[in-house]
Formats: structure tokens, C-alpha cells, sequence
């Protein structure tokens, strides 16, 4: 895949704005804030309608049998507009895991519904302050998963979960319908969060039952595939919110005056938005060149990559944009802080910046940290 | 026109027959001079291959190529450090400056190919003492007109001009308009009388920088390059000029990869300084960042191979890989230790810590200091306001001094 984005793949970014643009419900998102379990179903429908959900999953399966760059794209503008829904993401997760599986049965069931966009998913492997645990916790046994995953993203109105787990000590994932839960099996225990629309959850499993899709040396490979995967198209999400916050600076400096003349004009917040541009840029630039590696040597390295550098943009954009509108930066109304809540989630979810730099280093010099 | 991948198939061929003769290794411990004289023969040599003046008209001794294969051809230069450095101004803005505004135009496929050839170097006599971020500030005068003029003042910082056959100069031929205004480019000959030249020693042991003095320097009105009152404009399109060169994510530093070379066999609390936690944030963060440029990069090339303007995100790179490989040469020092302390003048920047360290400080500032890029960037493609100028729109000589 090349680097250079063909037509194709720029009308797909075009169209995708044009859509989020002219959709986006600024007074929605604000108000998801307040109300646990909520979320902009809105978004989600648009991403049904627009065919965003079946974009990389196989002409076999109903999808479009595009990839990671294509999406990519996708989640860049919903990330410029704050999406209101965290399943683009964990949908391509729980596509990557089926795909990986090689259980037909298993594919027929799920893929084509993950890509018209009727079952959502969300991926848990995360238990304590381990982004992905070697040996998880949260126990298969007897076709049954027991045990807690904690703030997990999108669970409070998923589908279905791809778990990480540990069968007779060894690891393995599984797929679980949560709709199938009967008495007692699944609790979703909601979590008050700084970002309601992420619908984070702890699950508690109480003998929830699960198919098992990896097991061995191959579970623990495919969740960091996934994880990669995932945390390209979070990357692009961060990208295109840092974007929109060094394009809001930018605009609220022209704009904007003081001792006579506009804020743009001193140096200090002028530099400070031309350093955006420079992190933005950068970012954009690594994870166009992961999205371009999907299934190719180097992919690990090259999402790690796309992750730190559009983790440092958008918390960068979320400081430096907030510090340049004055107090306006931080009122409600002025919903700045809407980023400024994505990039704290977003950097979250999927491992924070110490994973992945160990991910990336241990891959550059061989050495585990 | 042969294919690109043939072409440089072909480059990294007769560059690497080419290393045993010119490069690192059969240069070592040569006096500056001498390196100059094998720069010289390196420059004749690959003149007579045809990878000289990649972008130059055939008319005039180039190649008549695309910009995208100086750039392929540049950066395959650069791996293999080949002794181009005396020759970088020379041959980059003074040639197609004299091509598009020079009459003579024999006389100037002369000059070119003589310096394609290395046989005369050209340097560019920009900054002054009190002109360098603002070069329209310059106050070396150039006083005349049809019948020959007369320059008078210094420059400073002059590169390589202790060698310099010729050089463009900017002055000001009318101090009585706004500073942008009364500026006309020339060329001068570096030999004539009333030019002094003066080489002093940069911070980092290196002697390529010079004053040059002109004191009653006479000049024919022929020399002149562009229009009287239009030297500024010559003068930033010669800076454009090589807008596309090679650029490099390691800020012209050694790669991320001898930083883990370096670092592999040292300890860190009795641990292998690989495992410590913050090296290898260090080691993330920088690899990170150089990545994301060496895509940008990557992405222009393809952009002008495919006949389009690269994005204006190619004006990154100066700034942002220099300060990655100025503290990244810092900390390469520090884990060292003693080690870390053994300077050898002159060493290759791409190759040696202490050298890449000591000469960090100037790539920040020649080129377009950091202060600049950012205000270029925020003012060109961001579209902010520029900065307060009590000068602007002033005549020159009512600017209090
Ligand atoms: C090794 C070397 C080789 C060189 N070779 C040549 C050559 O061959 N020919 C030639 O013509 N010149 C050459 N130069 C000169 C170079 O272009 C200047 O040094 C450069 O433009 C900076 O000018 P200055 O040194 O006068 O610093 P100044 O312009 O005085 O800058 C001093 C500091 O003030 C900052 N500053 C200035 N203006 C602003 C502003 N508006 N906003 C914010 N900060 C500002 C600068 O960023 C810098 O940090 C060379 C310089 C060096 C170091």
C-alpha cells in the first residue's frame, strides 16, 4: 500500500468530513458528558448508513475489503469531530481476531453482522495497569469465562467481546456474546468517566460462556495484533482532534486581540501553534505510514510509532489550544474541553505511551525492558 | 529517458566504486586543503559520469533531470559522505541564478561547468554584522548604476569564502527606500581588487566561515542579476531553490540506530543501559519523531515522481531533527562517561557523537534559524499575522540605528 493516498482514498476522507461536518452535534456530545451510559447513537448511525462499519472487512463477508488505510482516513475525521461512538475501532478488532481465527462457522456467524454495523463489539484485555497481561486473570473453564476486566471501552451497550484469558494457565482469547448472558453471568458495572461516551465498564464474568479463538503463543501474538491494529486507528482518531485543536489555536489568534493587536502576532502563541503543526504533521505522517504496513514486517514498530507521536500531538494540541483561547478555553459551553477529555481516554485505552515506547524499543534493540 | 530505478541503480553503483578512492576512510586524517583536492577530483569525476548539475539545462552543462533525482542522488551522496561539503553553496544557488538573469551566456556555461567540475567554488555573500535573520537589513552598499558600480561595506559568516573564486552578493543600492526595496544582487569576482578575505574558527574547531571586506570594489553593471531594487527578491528565490534538497530525519546526526550501537554494551546501576526505562523513552520518542519525517520525506518523493508539489510539511525537518539530534548527541555523551569526553576535530557529523554535538548549535542557525522556520511556518502555511515591525515601510535610512 502505497503512501501517497490515490483518489480513492482521498474522496473516502472528503466524504467522511463532508458527513461528520455537516452532522456533528456539538450540544449532543456536551450533553453525554453528564449522563453515564449514554452515547451519540447519532454517530453510529451515520457510520451504519455510511458503510464506514464494513469498510475493512472482505467482499466475503459482506464488507468492502478495504484495510487499515481506508479507515484510517475514517477515524481521522471522526476523530476531528470527537466521535460519538467507540466501536469503529473495536469493531476492526473483533474483524481482526475472526479473520485470524480460521473458524468458519464462527466467521459466517459474526462478520457479516460487524460489517452492516447490527452487532458492536468491544475488546477486553486489560486487567489492572497491564494494557495486554501476559497471563490474564480472568479464567476459561468449562466453555466459561470468570473474572473482571476493568474500564472496558464501548461495554456498557456492546454485542459482543473478544476476552483475553488464561485456560489451565495457558492464554488464550474468546468470543462472547454478551446477549446470550442468562442469570447472573455477565454484570456490566458502569464507570462515572471523564469521557461518558467512551461507555466504559468493568465485566464481571460469572461463567459467561465463550468460544475460543487463539489459544497458546498464537493468543498472545494475535492480541498484540490486534492491539496494533486498534491503536493505529486510535492514532488516527488523535491526529485528526489534535488537527482540529491547532486549527481552532489558529483561528481564535487571528481572531482574537489584545494590546492591540491579534494574539497570533506574539511569538510565544504563535510558535506554540507553528510546534502543532509540526507534531500534527508528524503524526499524520506515522500513521500513514503504519496504516501502509497492515500485515507487513515492521507493523509493530511503525503503530507504536503512529501511537506516540499522535499521543504527544493531541495532548500537546489539548494543552496549548486551551491555553491560547484564554478562559474561553475553558468553559463548558466553549466544549474545548471535549478534546481535552478524548485525549486523556484515548491515550488510555490501548495502552499508554510507557507500552508502547517498550513495545517499539524492545523491537528496535532486542532487548525487553 | 532511462527509468528512475535504473538511473539510481546506476548512482549507487558508481558511488560505491567511487568509496575507496574519495571516502571516508581514504580521507582520514587529511589536512583541510588536502581534503579540499580530493574533493576537487571527486567533483571532476563524477562531472564526467553525468551526475552533476542533476537539475541544471544540458545547454549549460547539466543534466536537464528532475528535481526528484537530485534528491535520490543527493541522499546516496550523503550515505556514503562524499567530500561535497566545499562544494554545497557553490553548486546549489549561484548556478541557476546566473543562468536565468546572467547576459553572457557563454561566459556562464563556463562558470558552471567549472564549477560542476570543482575547479572554481562560489560562495554567497548574504549576512552581515547586523544582518543575518533580517537579511533585507544589510548595509554593504553597492553605489553606480549603467556605468559600473562601486561596493563598499562586510559581509560575514561567508562560507568557504577563503576559497571562493566568485560569489553573489546582495547590496543596497538605495538606502533611501523601506530596507526590502533599495536591495540589487550582483556577482563579484572574489579575486579583484579591493576584496579581503578573513577565515576564523567556528566554536567547533571548524575554519569555514570568513569576513570579507570590500572596500572601493569595482563592479561592471553586467553583474548585476535582476533588476536594480529587485536583489531581494533574487535573493529569496535563490533560498527556494533548494526548498527540496536532501533533507535527512537525523538533522545531518548520527542515526537512532548508532544510539543503540553506542548504548548496547553500557550499564546503568549495574543493568544494561537498554533496559533503563528512560533510555529507552529516549530511545521511542526520537525514533518516533524521525519516522514521521522520514515519511513526509518519503511522501514528497513520491508526490513529485507522480508530477505533483509535495505538501508544505517538508519545511519540518531542519527544525525538528536538528534539536532531536542535538540532544541526542547530549545524552550519547553523557552515558559514556569518560568515554564520552575524547573529541577528534573534524570527525563525520553522521558518525561521531562529540562532532554531531558540536556542530548541532549551528545547524540551528545557518539555514534559517529555529526562530524563523517557526515564524515561516505559522505566517506561510497557517496563515498568523507577523510579528510587530517598527521598521516596516521606513526608508532605510531613517531607521534609528
Ligand atoms: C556556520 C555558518 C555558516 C554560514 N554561512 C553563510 C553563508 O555562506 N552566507 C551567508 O550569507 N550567511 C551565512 N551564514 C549566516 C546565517 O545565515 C545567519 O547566521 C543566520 O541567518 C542568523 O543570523 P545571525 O547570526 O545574524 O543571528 P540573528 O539574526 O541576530 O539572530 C539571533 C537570535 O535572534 C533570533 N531572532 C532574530 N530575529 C527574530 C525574530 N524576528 N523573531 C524571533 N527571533 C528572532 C534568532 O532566531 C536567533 O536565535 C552562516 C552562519 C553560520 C553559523
Amino acid at each position: 500500500m502505497s503512501i501517497l493516498h490515490d483518489e480513492t482514498q482521498q474522496e473516502i476522507a472528503a466524504e467522511t468530513a463532508r458527513v461528520l461536518g455537516a452532522r456533528r452535534d456539538k450540544a449532543r456530545l456536551l450533553e453525554v458528558l453528564d449522563r453515564c451510559g449514554e452515547w451519540d447513537e447519532g454517530f453510529w448511525r451515520t457510520a451504519v448508513e455510511q458503510g464506514w462499519t464494513g469498510l475493512a472487512v472482505p467482499e466475503d463477508f459482506d464488507g468492502l475489503g478495504l484495510g487499515l488505510t481506508e479507515l484510517g482516513l475514517v477515524a481521522q475525521e471522526a476523530g476531528r469531530v470527537i466521535s460519538g461512538a467507540p466501536f469503529l475501532t473495536y469493531g476492526h478488532g473483533a474483524v481482526c481476531a475472526l479473520l485470524a481465527c480460521g473458524d468458519e462457522a464462527l466467521q459466517d456467524a459474526w462478520l457479516p453482522r460487524l460489517a452492516q454495523g447490527e452487532v458492536r463489539a468491544a475488546i477486553a484485555f486489560a486487567e489492572g495497569t497491564d494494557p495486554i497481561p501476559l497471563c490474564p486473570q480472568v479464567e476459561y473453564r468449562d466453555g466459561g469465562l470468570h473474572g473482571e476486566k476493568a474500564g472496558v471501552a464501548g461495554a456498557l451497550a456492546a454485542d459482543i467481546a473478544v476476552v483475553s484469558a488464561s485456560r489451565d494457565g495457558t492464554p488464550v482469547l474468546v468470543l462472547a456474546d454478551l446477549n446470550a448472558a442468562v442469570s447472573g453471568q455477565l454484570e456490566r458495572t458502569a464507570i462515572h468517566s471523564i469521557d461518558n461516551g467512551r461507555l466504559f465498564a468493568n465485566l464481571g464474568f460469572h461463567g459467561l460462556p465463550a468460544t475460543v479463538l487463539a489459544e497458546g503463543d498464537a493468543a498472545r501474538d494475535l492480541a498484540l495484533e490486534m492491539q496494533a491494529q486498534m491503536a493505529v486507528l486510535a492514532a488516527h482518531e488523535q491526529t485528526g482532534g489534535a488537527e482540529a485543536l491547532m486549527l481552532a489555536a489558529r483561528d481564535y489568534a487571528v481572531e482574537r486581540k489584545a494590546f492591540g493587536q491579534p494574539i497570533g502576532a506574539f511569538q510565544s502563541v504563535k510558535h506554540r501553534i507553528a510546534e502543532l503543526y509540526g507534531l500534527v504533521e508528524i503524526a499524520r505522517a506515522n500513521c500513514i505510514h503504519a496504516a501502509s504496513l497492515q500485515g507487513q514486517a515492521g507493523f509493530l514498530e511503525a503503530a507504536a510509532c503512529a501511537r506516540l507521536s499522535a499521543t504527544e500531538a493531541y495532548d500537546t494540541a489539548a494543552r496549548d489550544a486551551v491555553q491560547i483561547h484564554g478562559g474561553t478555553g475553558v468553559t463548558w459551553e466553549g466544549a474545548l474541553h471535549l478534546h481535552t477529555r478524548r485525549a486523556r481516554s484515548l491515550a488510555i485505552e490501548l495502552g499508554n505511551g510507557l507500552f508502547w515506547e517498550d513495545v517499539l524499543v524492545t523491537g528496535l534493540t532486542g532487548v525487553a525492558a | 529517458m532511462i527509468a528512475l530505478d535504473e538511473w539510481q541503480e546506476r548512482a549507487r553503483a558508481w558511488l560505491a566504486q567511487a568509496v575507496p578512492e574519495f571516502g571516508l576512510a581514504a580521507r582520514a586524517g587529511l589536512t583541510q586543503d588536502e581534503d579540499l583536492e580530493v574533493g576537487r577530483r571527486y567533483m571532476a569525476a563524477k562531472y564526467d559520469v553525468g551526475f552533476s548539475g542533476i537539475t541544471l539545462p544540458p545547454e549549460f552543462g547539466g543534466q536537464g533531470l528532475s528535481r526528484l533525482h537530485k534528491v535520490l542522488f543527493d541522499t546516496l551522496e550523503m550515505q556514503v559522505a562524499m567530500p561535497v561539503g566545499y562544494f554545497g553553496v557553490s553548486t546549489a544557488m549561484p548556478l541557476p541564478i546566473l543562468i536565468r538573469y546572467c547576459e553572457d551566456k557563454a561566459w556562464v556555461r563556463e562558470r558552471v561547468i567549472a564549477a560542476l567540475r570543482g575547479e572554481e567554488i562560489w560562495c554567497q555573500l548574504f549576512s552581515e554584522p547586523a544582518a543575518g535573520s533580517d537579511l533585507a537589513g544589510l548595509r554593504t552598499r553597492a553605489e553606480g548604476g549603467e556605468q559600473g558600480w562601486t561596493v563598499n561595506g562586510q559581509k560575514l559568516w561567508t562560507t568557504f569564502a577563503q576559497y571562493s573564486d566568485y560569489g553573489i552578493l546582495v547590496a543596497r543600492s538605495d538606502p533611501s527606500v523601506p530596507k526590502h526595496k533599495g536591495l540589487t544582487f550582483f556577482w563579484i569576482d572574489m579575486k579583484a581588487p579591493g576584496v579581503t578575505v578573513r577565515p576564523f574558527r567556528l566554536a567547533n574547531g571548524d575554519i569555514q566561515c570568513n569576513e570579507v571586506f570590500f572596500d572601493d570594489v569595482a563592479m561592471a553593471d553586467s553583474q548585476r542579476l535582476g533588476p536594480v531594487g529587485e536583489g531581494f527578491s533574487v535573493a529569496i528565490a535563490t533560498l527556494m531553490i533548494e526548498r527540496y534538497a536532501a533533507s535527512d530525519a537525523d538533522g545531518f546526526g548520527p542515526p537512532i540506530e548508532a544510539f543503540i550501537e553506542t548504548l548496547r554494551p553500557l550499564t546503568i546501576n549495574g543493568r544494561p543501559a537498554l533496559e533503563d526505562g528512560r533510555v529507552r523513552g529516549v530511545i521511542a520518542r526520537n525514533h518516533a519523531l524521525r519516522q514521521g519525517l522520514d515519511s513526509i520525506r518519503r511522501r514528497a518523493l513520491l508526490a513529485m515522481e507522480a508530477g505533483m508539489e509535495p505538501g508544505p510539511e517538508g519545511s519540518l525537518n531542519k527544525l525538528f531533527s536538528v534539536r532531536s539530534r542535538q540532544k541526542l548527541s547530549e545524552l550519547a555523551l553523557d552515558l559514556q562517561g569518560a568515554g564520552g569526553l575524547s573529541y577528534a576535530e573534524g570527525a563525520y557529523t553522521k558518525a561521531d557523537w562529540a562532532t554531531s554535538w558540536m556542530g548541532a548549535p549551528t545547524m540551528r542557525l545557518a539555514g534559517g534559524a529555529d526562530e524563523m522556520l517557526l515564524n515561516t511556518i505559522a505566517e506561510k502555511i497557517l496563515g498568523l499575522p507577523q510579528d510587530y515591525r517598527p521598521d516596516k515601510g521606513v526608508p532605510f535610512n531613517a531607521i534609528p540605528v
